[in-house]
Formats: structure tokens, sequence, C-alpha cells
């Protein structure tokens, strides 16, 4: 009975480290089918043509959308339905499943950094309304806003404020999803009339895949045109930047990450670090492994990897040489670390602590990849300045 | 000769033998802690010949890789092993003699949920706590912070736990107050937790799953001498424990005053926990398993024998849960806290099903 506690909170422990285990945790060996293109029927509204992403697809009709989105929280595939209903028509009948969204929609509550990004791209920034967190927030837009006190902080994913949402019924609540939760968790409130929309995006294994989300979120305003035109243009750079690297025969060793208590979690090959790092011409050890989320390593596995690559990328929550070895006076015996070759993708970092590369870096793959060209082959890119990354001294 | 006075009905010829068999014990113990302790090097995810590990060992090998696994991870953690094994074993032996209870270890003290607090408070809270900042001008930073902010909190609750058995009488008191007082300080975590982001909560778990890992350096030389000083005065204390075990009326009768006791056992405990769980995270069971299973060994209740048990088993334990958590042969580990659970519990119901050996009198 004594070490009663203990155990409550160790299986506690193992409960939240199931439910918050990081978006980039998440293993899927199923393939999803791939997303439909707009198959419709005439509209007054420009279509998305989706070309990356695999985790939504929207179909058009007369005056409403219907946009599928794939459900992977319960383990099994399943696909919500949302019915996008133009503005002073009348819901269709047929769709018991959907949710109701009425387009374009006025206010906009998001959960994560990506959604505040998402929201920044299609130029809709100004229609949010509320946040699960108002801590770590990069887009100076929003930052104002919330300066303000015009954005209302409604509780992280999951653990929401459904009184305060219901009182300030957004035209839609957009949520990250969690993986060992229903979609029932949010019960309280599509009952109460606001359409939760699960933005899967962190699901999808490519970084095009996961910017192409931003035609979901300019369907639920009307602005598809425009946000199809930026998106192309952003894919066009970086299919071109990864043909670049393609021609090169160079490929320098990385390595990823920082070990945390012996263990080090490191991208798997399927996984969209993985296609970030075969387009930036890298020589990863790990490029061929399966599953879609990070291998857990021990530190030993890595060692004979990290004591020789020349690289060393995303390094956590450091931010210079001596903070790397106050962490463990081990990796200084990297080689990566003996010749000042580590790099953080943390230099847009604003006073508060938030990372650009969370937020505006999820839609702007490009210059992430330019980032990592410039990086692993400096000639190919000498005029590139580096956006997200930071070469750490 | 309280082995004696303890079992009075024993002969003295028994007692001879009896002796000769526990040193026979002893020195099998120590042999195979050595066989463990090597092997604990030599097994690991990236394979190395045997002589080359030796060769590392004794000599010089010309494979910096080779010699950096062997010199930075797996000594460092063999040895990180056998403190922690030696000191979170007597710690719990400790506490199951103070209070005379089977289920005692020495996280009951709430120490260990103190340094958990200082952590948590490093980890979740710290964006927003002033004293992150004090600590920061101080220069400490990276793992060093982590361990100060745990040393911390643990030695804030040991003062405390401290303070009121200076004003009570009774042990069982003393116990549900170092209970309540670890619920307390989990229960403010759990707010912390509660509030935070899922990474921060990511990595305060993967803390409090516990690791031998990353003990390296001058780190290591400071466990060894907390763990030191912790196991000198539980061993010049064994008498007090006898003594202790039959009562604390029977402890007062010999002239011991049973306050006095009570803290220098808690002070030891505390630094033992403390400083285990600062450096390696909170790990269980094996402070509540390993005096159960010296003490049906040795079938004694005298502590000048059952310390050194405790040292010998919690070492070659916790250097087998390394080997089994090291996953032979895989490149991942498991973490050492889900080991010792799975070793340990098993042992605890065999103790639950036979509870004869502590309470014997």
């Amino acid at each position: 009975m004594l070490s009663k506690n203990s155990y409550i909170f160790r299986w506690a422990a193992a409960i939240f480290i199931g439910l918050f285990s990081v978006v980039s945790c998440r293993q899927s060996g199923k393939k999803e089918e791939p997303a439909a293109a707009g198959v419709s029927t005439d509209s007054a509204y420009a279509k998305t043509r989706l070309r990356y992403a695999h985790g939504f697809s929207i179909e058009y009709y007369d005056h409403f959308k219907l946009a599928k989105v794939l459900n992977r929280l319960t383990g099994s595939t399943d696909t919500l339905e949302y019915l996008l209903v133009q503005e002073g028509y009348p819901v269709p009948a047929g769709y018991p499943k959907a949710q109701v969204i009425h387009i374009p929609v006025k206010t906009i509550v998001g959960m994560s950094s990506m959604h505040i990004a998402l929201a920044d791209f299609v130029g809709v920034a100004d229609r949010i309304t509320g946040l699960g967190s108002l801590d770590y927030i990069s887009s100076p837009e929003i930052r104002k806003k919330v300066k303000a006190g015009k954005i209302t902080q409604v509780g992280l994913d999951g653990n929401m404020n459904n009184e305060q949402l219901i009182s300030m019924h957004p035209g839609v609540l957009i949520a990250m999803g969690n993986p060992d939760a229903g979609f029932g968790r949010y019960k309280t409130l599509t009952d109460a009339g606001i359409p939760v929309l699960l933005n899967t995006e962190w699901l999808e294994t490519t970084p095009l895949g996961r910017a192409e989300w931003v035609k979901l979120m300019a369907a639920l305003v009307n602005k598809e045109e425009v946000v199809n035109k930026k998106f192309d243009s952003i894919a066009r750079v970086y299919n071109e930047l990864a043909q670049l690297c393609s021609k090169t025969t160079d490929r320098p060793g990385v390595i990823i990450g920082m070990p945390f208590k012996g263990n080090w979690y490191t991208p798997a090959g399927g996984s969209y670090m993985g296609q970030f790092l075969r387009d930036a011409g890298a020589g990863y050890k790990w490029a061929d492994s399966k599953g879609t989320g990070s291998l857990t390593l021990n530190f030993e596995a890595v060692v004979p990897e990290a004591l020789q690559a020349a690289y060393w990328l995303n390094v956590g929550y450091v931010d210079s040489k001596k903070d790397i070895a106050d962490k463990d006076v081990r990796y200084v015996s990297f080689r990566s670390f003996k010749t000042d070759k580590v790099y953080n993708n943390n230099l847009r970092t604003n006073e508060q602590g938030s990372n650009d590369y969370w937020e505006s870096g999820g839609v702007n793959p490009q210059l992430v990849l330019a980032d990592m060209i410039r990086i692993l082959h400096p000639d190919l890119l000498p005029d590139h300045q580096l956006v997200y990354y930071k070469q750490l001294k | 000769m309280e082995a004696t006075q303890l079992s009075p009905s024993a002969g003295i010829i028994q007692y001879a033998t009896d002796k000769r068999k526990k040193a026979l014990i002893l020195a099998g113990l120590c042999l195979l802690l050595l066989i463990v302790f090597l092997l604990d090097i030599i097994i690991g995810s990236v394979r190395i010949p045997l002589r080359e590990v030796f060769k590392v060992i004794f000599s010089h090998t010309e494979n910096d890789t080779w010699r950096y696994i062997v010199e930075k991870i797996r000594i460092p953690k063999a040895a990180t092993a056998v403190l922690a094994g030696c000191g979170l074993s007597v710690g719990g032996l400790q506490m199951q003699t103070l209070f005379r209870n089977p289920l005692a270890d020495p996280s009951v003290l709430g120490v260990t949920a103190g340094a958990s607090l200082g952590v948590a408070m490093i980890m979740l809270a710290g964006g927003s706590i002033a004293t992150l900042y004090t600590i920061k001008e101080l220069g400490i930073s990276g793992s060093w912070l982590i361990i100060v902010a745990a040393c911390m909190g643990a030695a804030a609750i040991m003062l405390l736990v401290m303070s009121i058995s200076g004003t009570i009488k009774d042990n069982v008191m003393m116990l549900i107050i170092g209970i309540m007082i670890g619920t307390i300080t989990l229960s403010v975590i759990s707010i912390w937790q509660y509030f935070s982001s899922p990474e921060l909560i990511k990595d305060y778990l993967l803390w409090t799953f516990g690791s031998l890992d990353g003990v390296t350096g001058s780190q290591l030389y400071l466990l060894m001498l907390a763990v030191a000083i912790g196991l000198i005065i539980s061993f010049l204390s064994s008498k007090l424990l006898d003594a202790l075990l039959l009562g604390e009326n029977y402890a007062r009768s010999m002239g011991l005053t049973a306050k006095r006791a009570r803290i220098i056992i808690i002070c030891s405990t505390s630094l033992l926990a403390g400083s285990i769980t600062a450096f390696c995270g909170p790990i269980g069971f094996i402070g509540i398993a390993v005096p159960h299973i010296v003490r049906s060994l040795f079938n004694t209740s005298n502590h000048r024998i059952l310390i050194p048990g405790c040292c010998l088993i919690g070492t070659i334990l916790m250097l087998l849960c390394d080997m089994i958590a090291q996953l032979p042969g895989s490149q991942t580990v498991l973490p050492i806290n889900i080991i010792t659970a799975l070793v340990g519990a098993p042992v605890v119901i065999w103790v639950v099903l036979h509870r004869n050996t502590i309470s014997r009198q």
C-alpha cells in the first residue's frame, strides 16, 4: 500500500506519455489511400487540386463542399466528413454523419502553432479569436492581437475549456486530435453546434504534404484560387531545390536530435524529416528504416555514427556549443562538434521562447529545405541566407 | 555478540557454522557481482569483441569508437548501477527496519517525491519561476541544473521530514506523515503537468522513468561521494538498527534514544535516496525487494550482515536489470524503472504471500 502513490503516479505517467507522445512518434504501417482530387459538379468557386497531401480531400458541389479528413486517432483509419456550406444556402440532406461548417468562416479557434501558420498563409490570421495557449506564438500579427486582448486562451487540446468555447461559438474549431482518444472527446462542443475540424496534417509524411493543408484552410474561407497559386509556387521551388541536390553525389553524414536519458529519438526513413534529409542530399544512416515516426535508439547504437558524422542538425533546446557540453560532456567528442558543424533550427526564436520553425516553417518547406542544402552543400546555394537554422558556436 | 542475543536459543556451535555459511554466501555474491559487472560492460547494442573490451579496460585499443563506447558509456553506466543498487537497497532496508513495515522503501520519506518536485519545477514550471533565473545566474545549466534542482527538492523535503520527526514520538506517525508529504508533492507536480505543453511533459516523464545513463565524469564522483557517506553512516548505525528491530521500548531500555536513532537513519536514507534520484531519476522496487531477498537468503536480522548483503544483492540485481533494459542485441533501451518494477514486483508479491521475515522476533 505504501507504494500505491508511486503506482498511480507511474500509471498516470504511462498514460500521459501515450496521450501526449509527440506527433512525431506516431507510427503507422498502413498506407493511406490517395485523396481524390475534386470530383465535382459545377461550382462558382475555384477548386482545390491536391498533389501531395494524403490526409484529406475536398469535393465540390453546388453551394457546398464536402471535405473528408482521415482520422487515425482510434488506431483504425476512418474518415470524418465536413459539409462546408456557403453562406445563405441550406444544409444539403443526405450526409447524416457530416459536421456542418458555414463558410466563409468568420471566427477560428486553433490549437497548435501550425494552425496559426495555416491561417497566416491563407491570409485570415485576423479571424483567429482563440488559441489553445497564448505562450508560444511567432506570428507578429497574432502576437499583437494577443497583446490587445483580442484572443482568448481556451486550453490545450484535450483539456479545452468547453464553456468558454461554447460562449465564444467560433465558426470552426481546428483541433490537432489526440492519438489516444477518439473523436468523442469533442462531443460536448459538436453537440453545442461548434464544428470541430480535425487537422491531421502532422500525419503527413512529406513536407509538401504537410504544407498542402493550407488548401483545406483555404476551402473554409473560399480562398482556393489565391492559395492554390501560392502553394504551387512553393512546391515548384521545393522540387527544384530537391532536383538540384539529386545531381550531386556527395552525401555528408548527418545526425539529428539529442539523446535524453540514454534514448536517442531519430527520425525514421519514411518520416517527414526523413524526406527532408533525402531531398537535402544528406547521408543519413537510418534513411531506409521503416516507419513514419521516429526510431527510439539507445545512445550506444547511435554513437558510432555520431562520432564520425560531418553534421549535427536539430539539436533541440540548446543555443550554443557550451549548452551542448553542459548537457553531457560526452558530446564534445563528436566530429561535428569538433569541426563546428552543429546547426539548430532555432534562429527565429522570439523572446517568449517561441520558435517560428514550428509555425511558419510548416508552410514554408522550401525555406527549410534551402537552409538544409545551404548547410550540407554550401556550394549549391552560395547566396542563400539561413532562415530557420543557425550555426551553434 | 548481539547475534546471540537476538537468537538466544542458538547454540555456540551452530552459530559458528552459521557464520561460516554466511561468509561463504557473501564470498559467492562477491564473485557473482564481479561476473555481472563485467557482463554489463561486455554486452551492448554495438557488438564489441570480448578481447577488445578487455583491451580498452586494461591496455589500449586503436578503435576510437569502441573505446568511446566502453569508456564513456558502459563503464560509467555500470558504476552508476553499482551505486544505485547499493544505496537504494540499504536505504530500503533501513526504512523497513525503522518503520517495521515490510513494504517500506526509500521513497516513503517523501524524499524521492521531493527530488521529482525539484526537477518538475525546472522542467515544467521552469519558465515562470524566478528561482530558475537565480540558479542560471550561478552558472548552472544543462544536466547539472536538473541535478541541483533535484537535490534542492529532496533536501527541502528531507528538512521538513526531519523537523517533524524531531517533534513526534511514534514511528508509525512518521511513516504516515512521510507518505502524505510525498502525496502532496506529487499532486503539486500533477498540477504543473496538467498545465504544461506535451513536449515538456514528455521530457519530464522520461526523467521519471529513471536512467542509469549519462552520469559521467565529475557527476559520477559526486554521486559516489554521496552514496559512500550514506553507506558509512548506515554501517555505523547497524547496531542501532538491530535494536530498533526489537521495538522502540527495547531500544530505549538499551539506552538508545529512539529519536536520535530515527534522525540518524532518516538522514542517511535521505542522502542515499535523494542523491540517487537526483542523478538517475526515481528508481523503484529495488529498495523494497532487495532487503527481503537478503533476509531470506541469510536468514538473519543482524544488520551487520544484512547491510553488506543488501549492497551485494542490490548491485547484482541492478546490473542485471540494466542488462535486461538494454535488450541485448537490439538498438533500443527500456527505462530502468520499468525493468526494476518487473523484477521487483514479483518479489513483493512473494513477500506478501510469505510475510514472515521482518516482523518475526
